[in-house]
């Protein structure tokens, strides 16, 4: 079929789609639309003109001085009493705070201490409020910081300067010492000039989100110098609001397309579209046009809105598309409609908890440059971006929809789209309808590949899930977690393989398998793993190039084994012993692992 | 009303999401929300205040150079940073070699000068150890600007009330996100995937076309309704208490987990039926879900903004600042969870009539 008919194909699917929507959905979604989101509009301003009220009231403070009393009061999160020394001394168990004569009192509690540093932080900002009003502003602000920046090549696994705290003297460097310029005594801009960049960052203080990271006082610095409390780099917080405002109208619209793809398989209504002579890749294109017509257009309007950079779009591309190739095999695999509010609310929430993680660092370091969304929070921070930063952060993302996206077209099929077994079930058919069965090994191999964006996610997500618990019990558990991730992603292919042509594993075969999704799964990770670190290190290509290949024999046996064990597990107890399989591999890939880092550790 | 007929329909709707196991990944859901706003919460102070959490995990050396003896005296005093004075060029070379984790250059301004000090500071572009070194230095950084300020105090015009603080306590960071976010999160999440949930239960029944079926039983639609908002009621009280255990045995002390339930099950009574409501308008999963959710949403971010919001009873109850003036509350929000309820019962007596099983557009369209 020509790329002629395959694009007019889409076309009359996309249409016939649109009239299929404004016929089934309720015809009165576009005006409910629009009465959705002016209301939402007018409550969002109203709650930012009335500021949330969750914590109010939290704490209980105590003053002898009514013009402390309605300093504390200001701040919303605590009720004030006033009275005299007697009185809060007979209730100084009911207070979290008593303030006698200026002198600031915590009850010994949770509480008393949380109210004393949130008390303490109002202070800080007051008082910071009446210094940049002061006439001598040196007097009030008389340090300022020049904070500059070398680079550094990385040079890895080379000779890592361990800090010997007790060595007294200085380092002396091993080169020659660098001729610096004396750097200048006063900066180079006039007071006023210093006054109003002070008065320009200071709006930061008092968003409502930042109540919570109540230790987070860094404020932005908007000029070139910067008082000490302005040095840690800020938490992009408003930018990160603005992005979420782009990505929580791609929710909605992909629902959308889900329900479109699930209205199929009711009362079997796709069997007429199975039925024309056009191909499943067409259909499911034609399908999703109009929703990413539909979203692109909405961060269209957005971005004229807010102002943003058109460019932004560009890193929206990726979301918009991964999003709906998800909408799309959730659709095809969710047997009931609970089914599919749970895996597109569980998806959403995962994808967003990726794509956000990395950005919330934007500011700090370049490997935040993975998720797309970083790359908006730049761009509203007003910094330019390379193409170079460009294909690093968006390229995992195309690939992982494209994947997702050719397993939804090989299986938009009537055997697949009509049949309701076991969750399990179906997501190892689904796996199994993009294997080749004369090109079983090539499949094996690209599907351990195409695998690695998914294990890298889900891997990156359980290192922040597990952030929380002691080392001695998350640094064990993520190892296990991380074995039992690599080992399900690798024995999936071999799974679905084993279900279409069991007989297919005789030993050679099984070990054929094993290698090809080994030299796959390692391709793919170091592939990875060397976009990552090229973009860190920028020069050092070559280095890491070689330093990888040196230690490539062992990962790959560990690679292989774990699948062949899956394998074999596999043709001696039947599909029911997969789970089996996988545990035993995990099992052998952690205790790897752990020795591994125990004979680093040791 | 017929009470076994309703329970039949609530235990097939529980026994369906058994079935499907889906109520796990609700459950997951839940956790990893938990976890995951934990790990940010954590994650974040770590990375931009690593004194935060406790003794310093990392010593950096930082070169000094000019006249930095005062800095030099402020930054030996914080653990974790180790300050060794040398030339500047010196100092640039070790810094590039990885030996030093910043170097800062001070002046030899006098402390009581009329123009200001401007120090230097370099540290390690993309480097996550110089984000760490930032936030240590900026503390000691602090303390100079404090000093320096002392100094110069008789230039400053204006003060704020004095107020003295005792030596900070170390704990107390965390408190307002685990009672202030985390609890009513916990709290009121199962309330809202009851919501949703209700919606497919009830639209999937027109949508597959299985109410015909249904009601051709002796079980009437009203009893259907019931049965369903019933099913998903229960879980929430279920889920909601499980996370407050989880919360306790977790040593987070929450004052009265027993009322505060009451409040989050009235609560999501009121979203149930909401769901019910917007279902049996629309008939169809969509629409009625987006308008459901935006609607959720709206709802929200409206009784946030008011004061003595039943959200925030719900924080203040959590810490024990609440007086007995929640029950009013309580009453309140049982009468508008039975004013939607007779709005529920108002609009199923319309889907029973004749030719009602229709999609209301379709219906509209004959006329």
């Amino acid at each position: 079929m020509g790329i002629h008919s395959f694009c007019s194909s889409v076309g009359t699917i996309a249409r016939w789609e649109v009239r299929r929507t404004l016929a089934t959905t309720s015809r009165s979604l576009i005006p409910v639309t629009i009465v959705m989101v002016v209301l939402l509009l007018l409550v969002t301003g109203f709650a930012a003109e009335q500021g949330f009220h969750l914590t109010d009231g939290i704490y209980l403070a105590g003053t002898d001085d009514p013009q402390i009393a309605s300093l504390v009061a200001g701040d919303p999160r605590f009720e004030v009493i006033t009275g005299d020394r007697g009185e809060l001394r007979q209730y100084a168990s009911h207070l979290d705070l008593v303030i006698l004569d200026g002198a600031v009192e915590a009850a010994p509690t949770e509480r008393g201490d949380a109210a004393l540093r949130t008390l303490s932080r109002d202070y800080e900002q007051l008082q910071s409020m009446i210094y940049r009003q002061e006439e001598d502003l040196f007097a009030a602000y008389p340090l300022w910081i020049d904070l500059r920046y070398v680079t550094v090549p990385v040079s890895l696994g080379t000779t890592e300067p361990a800090v010997t705290p007790e060595a007294g003297e200085a380092p002396t460097p091993a080169g020659p010492a660098e001729t610096v310029d004396t750097p200048p005594a006063t900066p180079a801009v006039t007071r006023e000039e210093l006054r109003e960049d002070l008065a320009r960052s200071g709006t930061g203080a008092t968003q409502p989100l930042q109540r919570y990271t109540s230790l987070l006082t860094g404020e932005p610095a908007t000029g070139e110098f910067q008082i000490p409390d302005q040095i840690a780099p800020p938490l992009p917080f408003d930018s990160l609001i603005l992005v979420f405002v782009f990505i929580f109208p791609l929710y909605f619209v992909s629902q959308f397309f889900m329900m479109s793809v699930m209205d199929e398989r009711l009362g079997r209504k796709g069997e007429i579209l199975l039925a024309t002579p056009l191909s499943p890749a067409a259909i499911v294109a034609g399908k999703a046009l109009p929703y990413t017509g539909v979203m692109l257009a909405i961060a269209l309007i957005l971005i004229l809105m807010t102002g943003v950079p058109p460019v932004a779009i560009a890193a929206l591309l990726p979301v918009v598309l991964f999003f709906l190739a998800a909408a799309l095999l959730i659709g095809m695999v969710s047997r009931s409609f609970r089914e599919l509010s749970f895996l597109s609310i569980l998806f959403s929430t995962m994808a967003t908890a990726y794509l956000f993680l990395p950005s919330v660092f934007a500011n700090i370091h370049v490997i935040s440059l993975i998720s797309p969304l970083t790359l908006i929070v730049l761009l509203i921070q007003g910094e330019a971006i390379t193409l170079g930063q460009y294909l690093f952060s968006t390229v995992p993302v195309f690939l992982a929809g494209g994947i997702l996206w050719a397993i939804g077209t090989a299986n938009f099929t009537e055997e697949r789209l009509f049949a309701y077994g076991p969750f399990m079930q179906r997501v190892t058919d689904f796996i199994g309808g993009v294997i080749s069965i004369r090109h079983p090994y090539a499949s094996l191999a690209l599907l351990g590949a195409f695998s690695i964006p998914f294990v890298f996610m889900i891997q990156l997500l359980t290192l922040a899930l597990f952030f929380n618990l002691p080392l001695r019990l998350s640094l064990p558990l993520l190892i296990i977690i991380a074995a039992f991730i690599e080992e399900s992603a690798k024995s999936a292919g071999i799974i679905a393989l084993y279900r279409i042509k069991p007989a297919f594993f005789t030993l050679p075969a099984i070990l054929l398998s094993a290698a090809a999704v080994g030299v796959g799964f390692l391709a793919g990770e170091k592939l990875l793993l060397f976009a990552t670190l090229a973009q860190i290190t920028q020069t050092v290509f070559a280095q890491v190039l070689f330093l990888s290949i040196q230690s490539l024999w062992m990962p790959f046996l560990l690679h292989a084994t774990g699948v062949a064990i899956v394998a074999a597990v596999l043709r001696l107890g039947g599909p029911r012993a997969s789970g089996a399989g996988i545990l035993a591999a995990t099992a052998v890939h952690s205790v790897y692992n752990l020795v591994l880092i125990a004979g680093v550790a040791g | 009303m017929n009470a076994r007929h309703i329970r039949v329909i609530a235990l097939q709707e529980l026994r369906g999401l058994g079935r499907e196991k889906t109520i796990v990944s609700a459950i997951l859901l839940q956790l990893f929300i938990a976890l995951f706003s934990s790990f940010l919460m954590v994650g974040l102070v770590a990375m931009y205040d690593p004194g935060a959490l406790g003794p310093a995990s990392a010593d950096f050396r930082v070169g000094i150079s000019g006249s930095g003896d005062q800095v030099e005296e402020l930054m030996d005093a914080r653990p974790g940073l180790h300050a060794r004075s040398l030339p500047l060029g010196d100092a640039m070379a070790a810094l590039r070699e990885g030996r030093l984790s910043a170097v800062v250059y001070v002046p030899k301004t006098p402390p009581d000068a009329d123009e200001p000090i401007l120090v230097t500071v370099w540290l390690v572009r993309n480097d996550i150890r110089s984000s760490l070194v930032a936030a240590s230095l900026k503390e000691v950084l602090g303390s100079f600007e404090q000093e320096l300020r002392e100094v110069r105090a008789d230039r400053l015009k204006q003060r704020a009330v004095p107020l003295a603080f005792p030596e900070e306590a170390s704990g107390g960071g965390y408190y307002e996100f685990l009672y202030g976010l985390l609890v009513p999160l916990l709290l009121f999440l199962p309330a809202i995937i009851s919501g949703a949930l209700v919606i497919d239960s009830i639209t999937e029944e027109f949508q597959q076309k299985t109410l015909e079926v249904l009601l051709s039983t002796p079980v009437s639609f009203p009893d259907i309704l019931r049965g369903k908002v019933l099913a998903a009621w229960v879980l929430v009280p279920i889920q909601a208490g499980s996370w407050m255990l989880l919360l306790a045995a977790n040593g987070i002390d929450i004052a009265s987990p027993a009322e505060m339930l009451l409040h989050a099950s009235l609560i999501a009574l009121v979203l149930i039926l909401l769901g019910s409501l917007v279902a049996l308008h629309y008939r169809e999963r969509s629409t009625s879900q987006f308008v459901f959710s935006i609607g959720v949403v709206a709802l929200m971010l409206a009784v946030l903004a008011v004061p003595e919001n039943p959200v925030n009873l719900v924080v203040r109850m959590a810490v024990g600042a609440a007086g007995p003036a929640h029950w009013l509350m309580l009453g309140a929000e049982a009468a508008i969870a039975a004013s939607i309820a007779v709005l529920v019962a108002l609009l199923a007596r319309r889907v029973i009539g004749p030719g009602a099983l229709r999609n209301p557009d379709a219906r509209s369209q004959e006329m």
